[in-house]
């Protein structure tokens, strides 16, 4: 018999912050709305992002940076999703975001933007209308 | 089928994708596992048992790490549970496997159990098969955790580490403990911990009455996160893959395993089509409702909708039917 199908999310670490208090929680929110949340730990490079997100097949990739780097690190996560072939997947971002970034990391790609102070509310219902499965 | 082709030639997507398929219940998922079955059985999978915090994650690291050494092609399978509330999972085995991940070659897969007994997913063999079809020659599976019911492990692996730590528990636990019947090899992890080699001789002492067996259950001492045990642990699970491998008993045991494996899956299923079958027929409500009533006994409810669910069985009810 056919299971639901569920969420799968992968929630990152990249680079260097050694914050992941906001991350957790996010974590163990889209946890308690039913989605399957695969958590990176600390100082992730990209290529180990990317190469988690292709093992685990992930639908979405939840970055979490408050390291002011986003835009740089955001930029090399599409380009390395772009050669891995896993461009399907949706990239959202969330930490600590000045809304003046929000218009270019909007055309960087990233679908989402969630900076600290969202409600966890508004991110599951943002991921669970737009996600699909596949 | 395209997908198991690319498996078979080491695409890691393809795997990845192939995995979520048989999860999801796919029918296509296990059209795939029928195709890549016969290609399957090179891989020795290894599956780590315990309670949480006994150190599991860790000494599948460690093993990967050391496998990974001596050029082995290995696969990690590290399952968690579902919220007992929700389908949600926090998948976050990957976090203590930061060196396992450097191994070249590794794939490394999180699961939630989605509330299958046993502390695996039923897609977790589906998964080893997957992995074993992708070239790798160890497969590691790491369980829930859950403790004392962790059977189904014991079905889809070659063999089973039983990690337990000095705070295990006292006797009494032992003696009632499905946990250390199942172990291939038992662990006595945390051995800085006071009290750590009564404990190893305590499990030693319990496990002498199966002397008579053909496997002898080695009880093993480590430090798994200073790495200290972990050479030892390889050589034993080596010993443990040649004995299911050549002795005859071994081999029995083996079948044994495959039958209880197919028993469990069916249950699940059988279990799945049965429920499907039943929920919302008017029939069926009508008897819970007379349960919840108190007008009959939950067996007789129970007998009642078995009944409805599979004509033909249940001959006595008849005499209720009335």
């Amino acid at each position: 018999m056919q299971d639901k199908m569920r969420l799968k999310v992968l929630i990152a670490k990249p680079g260097l912050d050694g914050h992941d208090r906001g991350a957790k929680v996010v974590a163990q929110a889209l946890k308690e709305a039913g989605m399957e949340v695969v958590y990176s730990g600390l100082h992730r490079t990209i290529d180990q992002i990317v190469n988690i997100a292709v093992q685990e097949d992930v639908d979405v990739i939840g970055l979490s940076i408050m390291t002011g780097a986003h835009i740089p690190i955001t930029q090399r996560l599409f380009q390395k999703i772009k050669e891995k072939g896993i461009d399907n997947k949706m990239v959202f971002v969330g930490g600590v975001i000045p809304s003046r970034d929000i218009p270019k990391l909007k055309e960087i790609g990233v679908v989402g933007v969630f900076p600290g102070g969202t409600p966890l509310a508004e991110t599951i219902h943002f991921l669970q209308s737009t996600v699909k499965k596949g | 089928m395209e997908l198991v082709k690319k498996v078979l030639h080491g695409d890691e997507g393809s795997a990845a994708r192939l995995i979520s398929m048989i999860e999801e219940g796919l029918d296509e998922g296990y059209e795939a596992v029928s195709l890549l079955f016969p290609h399957t059985g090179k891989a020795h999978v290894i599956g780590v048992t315990g309670a949480p915090g006994a150190g599991k994650s860790t000494i599948v690291d460690k093993l990967a790490v050391s496998y990974g050494r001596q050029g082995e092609k290995v696969g990690i399978i590290a399952v968690d549970p579902t919220s007992a509330k929700g389908s949600g999972a926090f998948l976050g085995d990957r976090v203590r496997m930061r060196d396992a991940e450097k191994v070249k070659g590794i794939f490394i897969r999180s699961m939630a159990h989605r509330g299958f007994p046993g502390g695996v997913a039923k897609a977790t063999l589906g998964a080893a098969y997957v992995l074993d079809g992708l070239g790798k020659e160890i497969i590691l599976i790491e369980s829930v955790g859950a403790g004392q019911t962790e059977i189904q492990i014991s079905m889809i692996c070659d063999s089973v580490i039983t990690v337990l730590t000095p705070d295990y528990g006292d006797e009494l636990q032992l003696l009632k403990a499905g946990l250390i019947e199942i172990g291939d090899i038992v662990v006595m992890n945390k051995m800085d911990k006071p009290g750590a080699a009564e404990a190893a001789e305590d499990i030693e002492f319990y496990l002498m009455n199966r002397k008579n067996q053909p496997w002898q259950t080695p009880v093993l001492t480590m430090e798994a996160r200073k790495g200290k045990g972990v050479e030892r642990l390889v050589e034993a699970l080596g010993e443990h893959h040649k004995y299911t491998e050549g002795d005859v008993q071994g081999k029995s045991a083996k079948k044994e395993k495959t039958k209880q494996l197919v028993m469990a899956l069916f249950k699940e299923e059988a279990w799945s089509a049965i429920m499907k079958s039943i929920l919302g027929k008017t029939d069926f409500e009508v008897i819970m409702q007379k349960a919840q009533d108190g007008t009959i006994d939950p067996y007789r409810a129970v007998r009642m909708a078995l009944r409805i669910a599979l004509p033909g069985s249940g001959k006595m009810e008849e005499n209720y039917a009335r």
